[in-house]
């Protein structure tokens, strides 16, 4: 037996080993406690998020979970961490879309779509377009036909930075109408809506969780949804696509794994964030804070980030945002 | 106009119950420990907290929140008192004359204006709270981004009267502090600035960061440089007898009145926070003083403008928060997060929906200032000015692993830590050169927000510089601004006409 053989021999072995393994491995998952890693600080809200979930998926999967704040780079820091760990399945994390791909166009990241096994999506909280009360704008045609008539006047602020779902769909808004605004980045939600209810900006565009509190008060009107359907929340809200744009955003938090945890692990954990979203402890804590829960499994979820990643391509190509 | 008189009054008797009255307590003593300790903030405590209390009673979290809060600020003094290091952030204020006059050996007697100042900044804050949440916060909605652009140009424009006796060393010190603030991913065009390709530095530098590295670690290599053996004495820290604050209220009480209002307006403002408080607060103060020349060098009024104005700050911080959602200061910020964890949703339904949950947290937010006084005064101080009696070759490593600890916990990563000790390395040398330290702060603050506010401004005028003065409130920032800035020049014109007055004669 020649040297090379008895090697390819040995690595076949190990190969059939490691094959072999993994059934008894997911079977016997988890052993131990699961590393949970929140790409933001303490506090914000993909950690309240995480703290809120973590006792209801420690009860279906029957383990602990330990939260890691790893902040850094709007995020950056903790998904290439997470793209980077060992793919035994005790280390997971939250991902948030758009934001995570949407950095790959500005800067170079240390991950792609390919780097993750999605486990299961949490929350979607679509985008949405607001004036304040007493707006002559009152609604998206009205918007739309300004963007028309002034091109590039109107100032439209949004809860990002440049590159964030609210700026990429306004883009979208304007190769969609042919309309023009005046994108201001106002960097968080809170500065922008106080703005909005001050006067100081006449159109913001920010998550509709953060938004029906303030309409349900009289004190802005939401223009429009960017979403499939009218949502239960504000059933008189309009959706973009109800007004012939073809437009759906937002911002989604959802838990993956790093790429090659097996699949029979993956499914153990998605099934047990599954029981834990329809926990009614849980639901009525996420209700009573405002938290739009939107279960995806794996598949589907999979299905979500491959169509994210492959319309923020699209929309780099017409229009990049960072020059 | 008084609706809000009988559900205050209703949420009382919830506050007394005995719960919540631990709750208050464990979070005063537990704020007071934390703030005390340089490099962990009110802000970190109240975020660990958070996914602890889901347990409990919303308003025995909250509580526990306003105890941790008003403690922590206070805690604060401590070390800036006894040691030269801010435990948190406004405590840089409390430095000036506290450390001074902890080495005149009133250290014990700095302690308690300390205490009794935060204690009367906090009530007064709560009260503001309690009266003028609804109506005060039409007022917040008037600032858009040119007035905010002016609130940081007259923020900025205070350093003018920090400056001192170097005014060359302190406006290089300013620049400095801007230089930090540039560091970080642009918003407006996503473009990253002085980066160098470190992933942590795209968000910028944390504001603890350079704060721990400039105050704990100069002093901590001070300390070791000396290699002092021995401690100070018992006696050196006796509450000297004719030092007592009943014996010089008459000249507290306008300090304590004027920082209350300077913080509870301060408060308000989104954006702004207790460090902002202290620093006008202690500037005016010396501004209208008989003897500005005493203040920097240990006078009793400095620590109790600075601790007053700081903790005014605090209950006041909450009205936006309450009314609107936005936090005016960092710490409410972490405690709206409580809140929404909670499933209290802030906003005008939280005063109809959840009244004694709002005004509940309202009295907490008073009588854990209370309580300040009685475990910071005569618990704390009789037990954390022992401090000063351990050898300081013993307390510089206590200070450096204790400052190692707290940066690493903001982000769990060891570059913040390395760049804090950089920071640290870099003050000491700024320190041997005497240079001045609060401008960087400053600079790094607020240097951040007057550009991100002057570029907003200027994206939504499409260009019109003429959009920064249109607005009368703008207007009057600008009249403060330039009043402040042409002080030094009047005092400098003053003092040449009375010269030569004087040679005249």
């Amino acid at each position: 037996m020649s040297f090379s053989t008895m090697r390819n021999l040995m690595l076949l072995s190990l190969v059939m080993v490691g094959v072999m393994s993994t059934p008894v491995l997911a079977e016997e998952y988890p052993e131990r406690p699961i590393e949970v890693i929140v790409a933001f600080g303490p506090g914000g809200g993909t950690d309240v998020a995480a703290r809120t979930i973590e006792p209801f998926i420690e009860k279906y999967l029957d383990e602990d979970l330990v939260i890691m704040n790893k902040p850094g780079a709007g995020g950056e820091v903790g998904f290439s961490l997470l793209a980077a760990s060992n793919p035994d399945g005790y280390t997971m994390g939250f991902i948030n879309l758009p934001a995570m791909f949407a950095y790959s166009y500005a800067r170079e990241t240390q991950y792609s779509r390919e780097s993750f096994a999605p486990i299961a999506n949490l929350v979607y909280d679509p985008g949405i377009f607001a004036v304040r009360e007493g707006s002559q704008i009152t609604t998206l045609e009205e918007l739309i036909e300004y963007g028309k008539n002034n091109p590039g006047a109107l100032p439209i602020g949004t809860s990002g930075s440049v590159g964030s779902s609210e700026h990429l769909a306004i883009l979208q808004v304007e190769s969609k109408t042919g309309a023009k605004f005046n994108h201001v980045p106002f960097g968080s939600t809170s500065t922008l809506r106080t703005a909005l209810l001050g006067g100081h900006v006449p159109v913001a565009a920010f998550n509709l969780s953060e938004a029906v509190e303030y309409q349900n008060e009289g004190a802005i009107i939401i223009l429009g949804v960017m979403d499939s359907q009218r949502s239960d929340t504000a059933p008189n809200v309009p959706t973009f696509k109800e007004v012939g744009i073809d437009l759906i955003s937002g911002s989604s938090r959802g838990l993956a794994f790093p790429a090659d945890v097996p699949p029979e692990i993956v499914a153990k954990v998605s099934e047990a964030v599954a029981k834990a979203m329809v926990d009614p402890e849980y639901v009525a804590k996420a209700e009573q804070a405002g938290v739009p829960l939107s279960y995806m499994g794996p598949e589907e979820y999979g299905e979500f980030l491959k169509t994210t990643d492959e319309g923020l391509a699209e929309a780099w190509k017409n229009d990049p945002w960072v020059k | 106009m008084f609706d809000f008189v009988e559900p205050l009054f209703n949420a009382l008797p919830l506050v007394f119950e005995l719960e919540n009255l631990i709750g208050m307590v464990v979070g005063v003593t537990a704020g007071m420990i934390v703030g005390s300790l340089p490099g962990l903030t009110a802000t970190l405590a109240i975020a660990v907290l958070i996914p602890l209390t889901f347990s409990l009673q919303p308003l025995v979290a909250l509580g526990m929140m306003a105890g941790i809060y008003n403690g922590a600020m206070y805690g604060g003094a401590v070390p800036a008192i006894l040691l030269k290091i801010p435990g948190t952030p406004p405590s840089i204020v409390t430095t000036f004359d506290g450390y001074p006059m902890g080495q005149q050996g009133r250290a014990a007697y700095a302690l308690k204006i300390a205490c009794w100042s935060s204690a009367i900044g906090g009530v007064i804050s709560a009260i503001s709270l309690m009266l003028f949440a609804p109506p005060l916060v039409k007022l917040t909605l008037l600032f858009g981004p040119a007035e905010y652009f002016w609130v940081a140009m007259f923020g900025l424009s205070s350093i003018a009267i920090l400056l001192g006796k170097d005014p060359v060393k302190g406006i290089i010190a300013a620049c400095l502090g801007l230089l930090f603030g540039t560091v970080g991913s642009d918003v407006v065009t996503g473009h990253q600035r002085l980066t160098w390709d470190f992933k942590y530095l795209i968000d910028g530098i944390d504001l603890l960061v350079i704060l721990t590295g400039l105050y704990a670690i100069p002093p901590a290599i001070q300390m070791l440089e000396k290699a002092v053996l021995k401690g100070f004495t018992a006696a050196s820290l006796k509450l000297n007898p004719e030092d007592s604050i009943l014996n010089n209220l008459s000249s507290f009480i306008p300090v304590w009145l004027r920082g209350g209002i300077i913080g509870i307006i301060v408060g308000i403002l989104p954006a702004t926070g207790g460090s902002m408080a202290a620093f006008i607060s202690y500037n005016e103060t010396k501004r209208v003083s008989k003897e500005p020349q005493t203040f920097g060098e240990g006078n009793p009024l400095g620590v109790a403008a600075a601790e007053c104005g700081n903790n005014a700050d605090n209950a006041a911080a909450m009205i936006p928060a309450l009314v609107l959602g936005v936090p005016g200061s960092g710490v409410a910020a972490v405690i709206l997060a409580g809140l929404l964890v909670h499933g209290l949703q802030p906003g005008p339904s939280l005063f109809r929906d959840t009244p004694d949950i709002v005004y509940g947290f309202m009295w907490q937010m008073f009588f854990t200032s209370i309580l300040l006084i009685a475990f910071g005064g005569q618990i704390a101080i009789r037990l954390f000015a022992q401090v000063m009696r351990l050898p300081q070759t013993l307390l510089a490593p206590m200070i450096l692993c204790l400052t190692f600890v707290g940066i690493y916990s903001l982000g769990n990563n060891m570059f913040e830590v390395w760049l804090m000790f950089g920071f640290g390395l870099f003050g000491y040398v700024l320190n041997r050169l005497n240079f001045p330290l609060a401008p960087i702060v400053l600079g790094l603050i607020l240097g951040g927000m007057a550009e991100h506010n002057l570029r907003l401004s200027l994206l939504l005028s499409q260009g019109d510089w003429g959009s920064l003065f249109q607005n009368r409130l703008s207007q009057i920032l600008i009249v403060l601004t330039l009043t402040i800035l042409s002080m030094p020049l009047l005092g400098m014109i003053r003092r040449k006409i009375k010269k030569q007055s004087t040679s005249e004669r």
